[in-house]
């Protein structure tokens, strides 16, 4: 963004910098200060989760189209790297790339033919080809050589700590792992967002007809923001395995993971910026309450909590929760510094 | 050779019954222009609804119809109502409104986890007099609850062709489904035919959850199988077509258990799923011509 020199400009910008430069800082330095499993289990969970709804966000938010079946990728992700680490012993650094330019393939096999066609085809086809891989996945003992062991799943070998092989003891190090994929999934998408391919999404998502009127490839576009976010999304598929060392068809390709990817992005809100990451900081600690404190019995409950929050918001607050909280920034700032923030209305 | 040909008769019976729950879903898109996500949750709570009334008074689940599908359509009409319906207006210039997507597919979450919640994850049968009887046509041998599941679909398809072609509101959902402007300017409430269209779409998965009950399960993840079926067949009968659901639920029901017979029965889905891209990629516009304005 370029800086302006209007007064207001300069001061808004600079509220908003300072107020990233101490998120950064503060989860920069958190492993500095907590040394607890637990907590560091927690906040892996969460960056996780914001990392896999900001890259569902690149095809879901931008490009205005409803995928519900991003744990395909992320499966596709975990298997073909751990296959590739187990049979040849390729790091899970590189496998992760190979898993995802596999799913940004199968994205956009799955995207070519409807991406032409209505939404509803689309989040058809999503829903049924993630269905259909892990029938596969379930039912084959192995493909080619590669042993998967069907409903069984893979088992990761064991290195200890070993940076190379993507393994560490102390869950600090998954800690910076994912900071850093959260941080540049964050970047593209800002960068993507502010590019012509980004205004077109937008256009392609809101006004197809409109937008294909103007000479935009809505479609090529779409294929493009599919691809970008599929390959990401098999990235967090490895990261998830290795974290785990265990996976098997119904834990990752789950039809519950592609609801909560899509629905955590929907609540904090789709086509922002850091609506996904809002999202995932609010409703991951919520489920996982709910999933630690009542259990057992009641093991469905925090799905039950996403689908009531988002009928909610698709109710009340159809842009998401980023909006109120948005609002609530502003006041904040406006109540901090009333001359300033003044001044930000006018230069708006 | 008889194996062969009770194997497709079992396929087309209970492809039927699968048939059934699309054409709800295909009635509710070809008005709505929404894919109803939630739809095979509506079937799991037919079935429960099914279930309850059968161990709440001993009636047979046909007779329970008589309750259950009004109840059913109830439940749609307030849920279009009160809920899809202020969706829609935000979205009301949109031709396809994806928030309404994200409800349905909110709705369906939130509904087999209640379910999950409130019934336990336990399998629930009923047991009717017929429960596991078969007739014998010749060499062929059929089960009595399928071919009464069979015997419904047809007659409900019947009455559902007649309802929409002569009634009035029959009509005038038809209308609403071609264009919406135009209906409207016609002097139609689409509103309240989107609720009646919506209860219809449910009423019809209650009848299915009916039918269901005496040789299935309920579960409250029994509709995610029924689901993934249904959305394949509509894409396959064509979106929208209410023949197309029918003769896409034979097709399906028919590959199922032809394929069971050379393959283990979970292989047979992966055959359903590639005829599901074959279709996307070949004819997205599905197998049984219908190409819309869209």
């Amino acid at each position: 963004m370029k800086k302006e020199t209007g007064p207001g400009r300069r001061l808004r910008i600079e509220g908003k910098t300072w107020l990233i430069v101490i998120v950064i800082v503060t989860l920069l330095a958190l492993p500095l200060f907590i040394r607890s499993v637990t907590f560091f289990q927690f906040m892996i969970l969460i960056l996780w989760y914001a990392y896999l709804t900001t890259s569902w966000n690149l095809v879901g938010g931008f490009a205005g189209v409803l995928p519900l079946g991003h744990a395909a990728f992320a499966g596709i992700g975990a298997y073909t790297s751990s296959v590739l680490f187990i049979h040849y012993g390729l790091t899970p650094w590189a496998g992760m790339v190979v898993g995802g330019l596999l799913a940004a393939i199968v994205g956009v096999i799955i995207g070519a033919p409807t991406f032409k066609l209505r939404g509803a085809y689309f989040a058809l086809a999503t829903i049924a080809i993630s269905e259909g891989l892990r029938v596969i996945l379930e039912n084959i003992q192995k493909i080619g050589g590669f042993e998967i062991n069907g409903a069984r799943g893979i088992l990761l070998p064991l290195k200890g700590h070993s940076p190379i092989d993507f393994q560490f003891l102390d869950k600090r190090y998954y800690y910076y792992v994912i900071l850093a994929m959260l941080a540049v999934i964050f970047i593209i998408t800002y960068r993507i967002a502010r590019s012509k391919l980004g205004y077109y999404l937008t256009a392609g998502g809101e006004e197809k007809e409109g937008a294909e009127a103007l000479g935009v490839n809505v479609a090529k576009c779409k294929l493009i923001a599919m691809a970008i976010s599929t390959f990401f999304t098999a990235m967090g598929g490895t990261f998830y395995m290795q974290l785990v060392h265990y996976i098997y068809p119904r834990g990752i390709l789950s039809l519950d993971l592609s609801f909560e990817i899509a629905f955590i992005a929907i609540i904090g809100g789709r086509g922002t910026l850091i609506g996904p990451i809002i999202g995932a900081v609010l409703l991951v600690p919520a489920a996982e309450l709910t999933r630690t404190y009542l259990g057992g019995s009641y093991e469905g409950v925090h799905l039950m909590l996403y689908g009531a929050v988002l009928m909610a918001v698709m109710l009340f607050r159809p842009r998401g929760l980023m909006e109120p909280l948005e609002a609530f920034y502003r006041w904040g700032i406006q109540k901090l510094a009333p001359e300033q923030s003044v001044a930000t209305d006018e230069v708006k | 050779m008889d194996i062969t040909l009770a194997t497709i008769i079992n396929g087309v019976l209970m492809g039927c019954v699968y048939g059934l729950t699309a054409m709800g879903l295909t009635l509710i898109f070809g008005v709505m222009k929404v894919i109803n996500f939630a739809h095979g949750s509506f079937l799991m709570a037919a079935m429960f609804a099914t279930y309850y009334f059968f161990r709440l008074t001993g009636l047979d689940p046909y007779l329970g119809m008589v309750v259950t599908v009004p109840l059913l359509f109830a439940f749609g009409y307030f849920i279009q109502h009160f809920l899809i319906r202020p969706v829609f207006k935000i979205e009301r210039d949109v031709r396809e409104p994806i928030s309404v997507l994200m409800l349905t597919a909110g709705l369906w979450i939130f509904m087999d986890a209640f379910a999950l919640a409130l019934f336990g994850a336990f399998y629930k049968t009923i047991k009717t007099s017929y429960r596991g009887a078969v007739y014998h046509f010749g060499d062929v041998t059929v089960s009595v609850s399928r071919f009464y599941a069979f015997l419904t679909t047809v007659i409900l398809t019947v009455l559902l062709y007649f309802f929409l072609k002569k009634t009035r509101i029959g009509k005038a959902i038809r209308a609403t489904g071609q264009d919406r402007d135009a209906a409207r300017l016609m002097g139609i409430n689409i509103d309240r035919i989107y609720d009646v269209a919506f209860g219809l779409g449910i009423a019809i998965v209650g009848v299915a959850g009916a039918v269901l009950m005496p040789f299935y399960y309920a579960h409250p993840t029994v509709g995610v199988v029924f689901d993934i079926r249904a959305f394949i067949i509509v894409v396959l009968g064509g979106l929208g077509s209410i023949p197309g659901a029918l003769l896409g639920g034979v097709i399906i029901g028919v590959v199922e258990s032809v394929g069971a017979q050379f393959m283990t029965a979970t292989w047979t889905e992966g055959i359903i799923y590639a005829i599901f891209i074959a279709v996307l990629f070949l004819r997205p516009e599905g197998l049984f011509g219908f190409k819309a304005e869209w």
